[in-house]
């Protein structure tokens, strides 16, 4: 677990560091908006940020609006003694934070790394109720999704003749993202799981169809499927042989249409064919290691 | 004896501590009536309340008139309209409007921790409501929200209730809305009274019940 603590006082900084590092986190250290700006670009997602409001070169809350795009899934908190009048809250109604009076001390921010970030209760979609054994569940699949392109790729082939749609995948959704092991008709990068439709469909062990995208208040203004041209979506999960869904078989077309209950079984066929091919792949792959 | 929360007036189960529930129901059918109910609460518990569209004052004034015990010490209220905040029956926090999620939650989370100094840890929350939240924000904002103050619910051991219209929204907001929450209630207006079932609460059954309001 990675956590970012920004702070202007030394002592303050490293009280916490040590406490976080004593319950076994990874931290890193930045004294301004600048420093941890640059920490939050060039480490990769972060699982948590801790931020002083007052910074020499800008705000907590300005940090934490750049965390927002950087690492959505953060959760983060105001560490500070500010108060309520001193902390400009009214540009910044929509990053969303806790807050925590440096009377909590060290031991106040550890408490709220190990509920907030361990439970992630400040992700902006619900997260299915196996969702700790489901990332268990996809670890396997995840170290090399390429493993598996060729046999998933032909059923991708086979779903874009047979519903005469534009586009298949099948993606494998992990804590933060998702990653694709096959695309046909679209090319996807890995897509942060608050901006990828596969985040909902994972809730509901049933075949997702969403006719109208674009009219969907849950992705109303969301770039990368306007970007992607995405009218239509379907999937069906891919459900392991222990019960957890690490990923989607989906459909996509730029035009909003209909799917009937014929196309849904064929599609729910599609997914589990799927997963069963990864999983002998997987277990070819344990007796041989 | 059990933890609990107990609702002696109202056709409800017992609610496990650390529940948050979606009350689901037109504006003015009996809803908000139930909720605030459910809110008042008995010695040794504090209340929070998210309010967006009645001020601290007259919500204070409600609380009176139901003949409710209030105090400064057991009642905040994160007030998000343009009243005074002047209220010497509750602790009033004050935010910039129903648009300011960031600022409503800083405040939510100060009550919740003023109570945890004054050694309440029974809290009961009410956001009053989250329909005037989406209507100033986007789902994905609005469900950040909600999910973080569900998490915080969750752990003390609290009971939130987040107010909403379905009559506002698309089913999928209000299906994802749910998806924070542990159950809901829903409230319609029955040939003589309102009546209210429950959703996904243990040991209850999902019949429709009448309750009675003072709407």
């Amino acid at each position: 677990m990675k956590i970012l603590c920004a702070d202007p006082s030394p002592g303050d900084r490293t009280a916490v560091r040590e406490a976080l590092g004593d319950a076994g986190y990874t931290v890193r250290e930045a004294e301004s908006l600048a420093e941890a700006s640059d920490t939050l670009d060039s480490w990769g997602p972060v699982d948590c940020l801790v931020t002083e409001h007052e910074l020499p070169d800008g705000t907590g809350l300005e940090l934490v609006e750049h965390a927002r795009n950087t690492s959505p899934d953060a959760a983060c908190a105001l560490y500070t003694d500010a108060s309520f009048a001193e902390i400009d809250t009214e540009a910044f109604g929509d990053v969303v934070v806790e807050y925590l009076p440096k009377e909590a001390g060290p031991d106040g921010v550890v408490d709220f790394v190990e509920f907030s970030a361990v439970s992630r209760t400040q992700t902006a979609y619900p997260l299915p109720d196996d969702e700790q054994a489901r990332i268990e569940a996809l670890e396997p699949y995840a170290k090399n999704p390429g493993a598996f392109s060729d046999s998933v790729d032909r059923l991708t082939e086979i779903a874009t003749e047979l519903f005469d749609l534009e586009a298949a995948a099948v993606g494998l959704v992990d804590a933060h993202e998702e990653q694709f092991v096959a695309c046909r008709g679209r090319s996807f990068g890995r897509i942060d799981r608050e901006e990828t439709i596969c985040t909902y469909a994972l809730l509901d062990h049933d075949v997702t169809v969403i006719e109208d995208v674009q009219a969907d208040p849950r992705f109303e203004g969301n770039e990368g499927l306007i970007e992607a041209d995405i009218g239509f979506y379907a999937s069906a999960p891919l459900v392991t042989s222990e019960g957890h869904a690490i990923g989607t078989f989906c459909l996509y077309d730029s035009e909003p249409r209909s799917f009937s209950e014929r196309n849904r079984e064929l599609l729910s066929t599609l997914a589990d064919e799927a997963i069963a091919g990864m999983e002998l792949q997987q277990q070819a792959r344990g007796e041989t290691a | 004896m059990s933890d609990d929360y107990v609702f002696p007036d109202l056709p409800l189960p017992d609610i496990a501590p650390g529940t948050s529930l979606l009350v689901a129901g037109p504006t003015h059918g009996g809803v908000r009536d139930l909720a605030s109910r459910m809110i008042r609460s008995p010695n040794g518990e504090g209340a929070i309340v998210v309010t967006t569209n009645k001020s601290a004052e007259r919500l204070v004034r409600d609380y009176r008139d139901s003949g409710a015990d209030v105090g400064p010490d057991t009642l905040s209220i994160v007030d998000c309209t343009d009243g005074s905040g002047d209220v010497a029956e509750a602790r009033v926090l004050s935010v910039s409007g129903p648009e300011d999620l960031t600022g409503i939650g800083i405040r939510f989370s100060d009550a919740y921790r003023k109570f945890a100094s004054e050694d309440i840890k029974r809290v009961r929350t009410g956001v009053f409501s989250l329909s005037t939240l989406l209507s100033f924000s986007d789902l994905q904002t609005a469900s950040r929200f909600v999910h973080t103050l569900a998490g915080r619910i969750g752990k003390t051991g609290g009971i939130g209730l987040f107010l909403i219209d379905p009559g506002m929204h698309d089913d999928r907001t209000i299906s994802t809305a749910s998806q924070f929450c542990d159950g809901r209630i829903e409230v319609r207006e029955g040939a003589d009274s309102a009546e209210l079932r429950t959703r996904g609460i243990p040991d209850d059954s999902d019949y429709w019940r009448a309750f009675d309001t003072h709407d």
